[in-house]
């Protein structure tokens, strides 16, 4: 085990014991679980010279040493895919994926693999910040003379994820792979936290769903901060991906070019969706309400409808409820997924369904409509217009944001008020 | 795919608008306001009680420096959307990191005594005993801390200084100054040997340009995530906010110079009447009631500082350390955080509570000068990012603005040295 602060500044030594310079950075290929060392940055005479992993014959605490006398300094060359340690990684910011939240690299941990020596985690921890700073020893006896424990605290190498400006010297497209794995709650935490080029980075990385999703988790300033920064066909993409209720909310905070811009690049369907669901009032039904729902009409089976529920469900927010409308697309009645499976496959839905469904009018308050969530402990309610027409539902997960107070809702680690974001 | 850093470019074409120059007016302008906190107002009472108009000229030059490093560091926000802490951590590494961060927390932890004095001054000229105003202080910082935002402590940023500032403006004008002096004491340096003088003229720039400035408007700029592309925006709010600054500390100097020099009171910053004396330059604008007056303005001007400086210095070592910053953690989860928070406070408090209440005045001047002599400390570390190339890309300081930085980072260091010989060595 080797910690790069203890490489660092530490003597080379060629074949005979002849001492040529010191060691600067070392050099691992990413891409693997844990990077190997591939190179070896040697300073020497004022300058930096690159020196293959496979002349290095060993690296510990008191330096290295090389297996041979003379220096071949004309073939290596920086990949695309490797980084330097010391100048990359050292005191830059990581994501911790574990940990769902950004850290500072204190030190890094090497370690031999199948013989050869890998970087296999980062260390964030106070041990790692008093070795630095070359007092870990003083520290650790006043410690052990107290009986406290110096706390070390390391992220292993396949739980971070570096964020673009730490290794912004390569040429290097980071794949967050680790981050699209996250949940959007966590994604949007995290992004959050990361400065602007940063988060614009990582929005990049991820496909338009994972975009939408995490996006559909973070506050409306950032929401419009990051829509605002991405080049607008991407931004027309992602919001096609969102809910309609979502993406309409968000449409509405742009700025009056930008949503022109991007509601002309949405497929049209969705286009005319989202700036339906924009006429309503934002503290209505008609504002909160989704327009992806089942609805069916009342001459089908119970095994139809199933089908039809297969065909629809990608892009339906909720399939607990099947909506059952008229020719003229009036709400007549309501069935839950259990009356659907528990019902005879080639019983007609008008037989069993709810045919008093209960609903509320687009204009109706978002209190109404969590009101009526809680009195019928419905997971959905569908929304009509003044004609009795389905225009859409809201869900439970909608209806309850507006009992939350708004300091309850998700507040992220930050000192200065984003009101900017807001009036711009 | 596009590169991360050119989706950026797209608005910079449409941006500089009016609109978009009114959107980032702010972070210099709270930064601005910001600086005539309790030691602020302080200190500029007791230039103009003591010396007259002769410190105008140290307002002026204090006012053109702070533009430049408040747009050094609005720059460095900019550019590369991270606090100065850890720009400095990845820049020269853990142990210079280490070494700002705590010049940095001495001056800071020096401000927020000041405040904690301010508080202390104030009540005692409202005729409390100088504990209750400790006491009020660390209630505020406690309400702030739970409160969490900051967006409702800025607009009470601008009405105070606005306030404090037309209080100020009306007493000097009531007052009958001479226009004519003042005006040319602000170009024509009226330099002294008398150390009393030096020690006014650094506290007056230690309490104009700060340490905990620099940090606080680059780390604002930096949340509010503004771009490259906001620059002329932010430029012009920088400089509106050093000249608001300014103008508020002119007049507070102007109306003490009037009202209380001009009468020949002598102020001595260590006696008891020191804060009477001083309150006496609204006395043309409140006449019996200028005490309760300035001891309400200087309360407010205590919170301002409260408002923001033990949030700023915990967000900046934070930073560089990479440990959990920000109100909305819990204390089990951030508790360097508030390690550092109740430090401060308790600092403060127990420092207040031993210090007569005569000498609170002297207390607030000490502070800033302490800010000024560890100010360049700071200074040097953001004119060094301030020109690195690869961290700054087009926002790079060229050549006349790194001239005006380092002339102004020289000047902070040969004005720390001539203080420190003036008064220690006694030349």
């Amino acid at each position: 085990m080797l910690y790069l602060s203890q490489a660092i500044g530490r003597p080379v030594r060629d074949l005979h014991g002849e001492p040529i310079g010191t060691v600067a950075d070392l050099i691992v290929a990413i891409g693997d679980r844990y990077p190997p060392v591939t190179g070896i940055v040697v300073k020497t005479n004022g300058r930096e010279i690159f020196l293959q992993w496979g002349s290095v014959t060993s690296l510990d605490a008191g330096g290295a040493t090389l297996g041979t006398s003379a220096i071949d300094i004309s073939k290596f060359q920086q990949r695309p895919n490797e980084i330097r340690l010391k100048q990359d990684l050292m005191d830059r910011q990581i994501v911790d994926i574990d940990g769902r939240k950004v850290v500072r690299v204190n030190d890094l941990r090497l370690d031999e693999v199948e013989g050869s020596l890998h970087l296999v985690a980062v260390d964030v921890g106070p041990s790692g910040l008093l070795r630095r700073l070359g007092i870990e020893g003083p520290w650790r006896t006043l410690a052990h003379g107290l009986h406290r424990d110096v706390p070390e605290r390391y992220i292993d190498w396949e739980d971070v994820d570096p964020v673009e400006r730490t290794i912004a010297s390569v040429k290097l497209r980071v794949p967050h792979k680790g981050l699209a794995e996250l949940h959007p709650a966590d994604l949007a935490t995290i992004i959050d936290q990361l400065s602007r080029s940063d988060r614009a980075g990582v929005i990049a990385a991820l496909d338009d769903e994972a975009a939408a999703d995490a996006i559909g988790e973070m506050e409306p300033e950032t929401q419009v901060d990051i829509l605002e920064d991405l080049e607008p066909g991407r931004a027309a993409d992602i919001l096609e991906e969102m809910d309609p209720d979502e993406a309409a909310d968000l449409v509405a905070d742009l700025s009056d070019e930008s949503r022109v811009e991007i509601l002309g690049l949405m497929e049209k369907e969705e286009a005319e969706e989202v700036q339906e669901l924009m006429t309503y009032g934002e503290e209505t039904a008609g504002g909160i309400m989704t327009t992806e729902f089942v609805a069916v009409p009342a001459t089908l089976t119970a095994a139809q409808t199933i089908d039809r529920l297969r065909e629809l469900e990608p892009t339906a927010e909720t399939i607990y409820y099947v909506y059952v409308t008229d020719v003229e697309n009036c709400l007549v009645g309501v069935l839950s997924l259990r009356d659907l499976i528990v019902a005879k496959p080639n019983t007609v839905i008008s037989k069993f369904m709810y045919d008093e469904p209960v609903a509320v009018r687009t204009d109706a308050s978002q209190n109404e409509v969590t009101g009526v969530v809680a009195r019928y402990n419905l997971l959905a309610v569908p929304v009509v217009d003044a004609d009795g027409h389905l225009e859409g539902i809201v869900t439970v997960d909608d209806a309850i944001d507006t009992l939350l107070p708004q300091p309850a809702k998700r507040r992220l680690p930050r000192l200065f008020g984003r009101s900017g974001a807001a009036e711009r | 795919m596009k590169a991360p850093a050119l989706s950026l470019t797209p608005r910079a074409v449409n941006r500089v608008r009016i609109a978009a120059i009114l959107g980032v007016l702010g972070p210099g302008l709270v930064s601005g306001f910001a600086d005539n906190d309790a030691g602020g107002i302080t200190t500029y009472s007791v230039a103009g009680a003591k010396f007259g108009y002769d410190l105008l000229w140290v307002l002026l030059i204090s006012q053109i420096v702070l533009f430049f490093t408040q747009e050094v560091g609005a720059r460095l926000g900019l550019a590369t959307g991270q606090g100065l802490a850890g720009l400095v951590r990845e820049r020269f590494g853990v142990r210079w990191a280490t070494f700002m961060i705590s010049t940095m927390l001495i001056a800071n932890l020096g401000s927020i005594v000041a405040e904690f004095a301010g508080c202390g001054a104030a009540v005692t000229l409202l005729g409390f005993q100088s504990w209750i105003g400790a006491l009020i202080a660390a209630v505020v910082v406690v309400v702030l801390l739970t409160r969490g935002s900051f967006k409702w402590v800025q607009y009470i940023f601008v009405v105070v200084g606005i306030a404090v500032s037309i209080a100020y403006f009306v007493s000097a004008v009531l007052a009958h100054p001479n226009w004519g002096l003042a005006a040319s004491s602000l170009v024509i340096p009226r330099l002294s040997t008398l150390p009393a003088y030096w020690v006014a003229v650094v506290a007056t720039v230690g309490t104009t340009i700060t340490p905990w400035g620099q940090a606080f408007i680059q780390s604002y700029v930096a949340d509010k995530r503004l771009g490259p592309e906001d620059l002329v925006g932010e430029r012009l709010d920088v400089g509106f906010g050093a000249l608001l600054t300014n103008l508020i500390g002119a007049f507070i100097v102007v109306a003490c110079a009037a009202a209380v020099f001009a009468v020949h009171v002598q102020v001595d910053t260590n006696s008891p009447h020191a804060v009477e004396q001083i309150a006496g330059a609204l006395t043309p604008l409140a006449g019996a009631g200028a005490t309760v007056l300035f001891a309400i303005g200087l309360l407010a001007a205590s919170f301002l500082g409260l408002g923001v400086v033990p949030l700023t210095s915990a967000y900046a070592a934070c930073e560089a350390f990479g440990w959990e910053t920000g109100v909305d953690w819990r204390m089990r989860e951030a508790p360097a955080f508030y390690g550092l928070m109740i430090f401060f406070v308790v600092f403060a408090a127990l420092f207040i509570l031993t210090v007569p209440a005569g000498s609170l005045v002297q207390v607030m001047l000490t502070a800033q000068i302490v800010n000024c002599l560890l100010l360049p400390f700071v200074l040097v570390f953001v004119m060094r990012l301030s020109a690195d190339k690869k961290l700054m890309g087009p926002l790079v300081s060229g050549r006349f603005l790194l001239t005006i930085g380092w002339l102004g980072t020289a000047l902070l260091v040969v004005l720390s040295l001539t203080l420190v010989a003036t008064s220690f060595l006694g030349f």
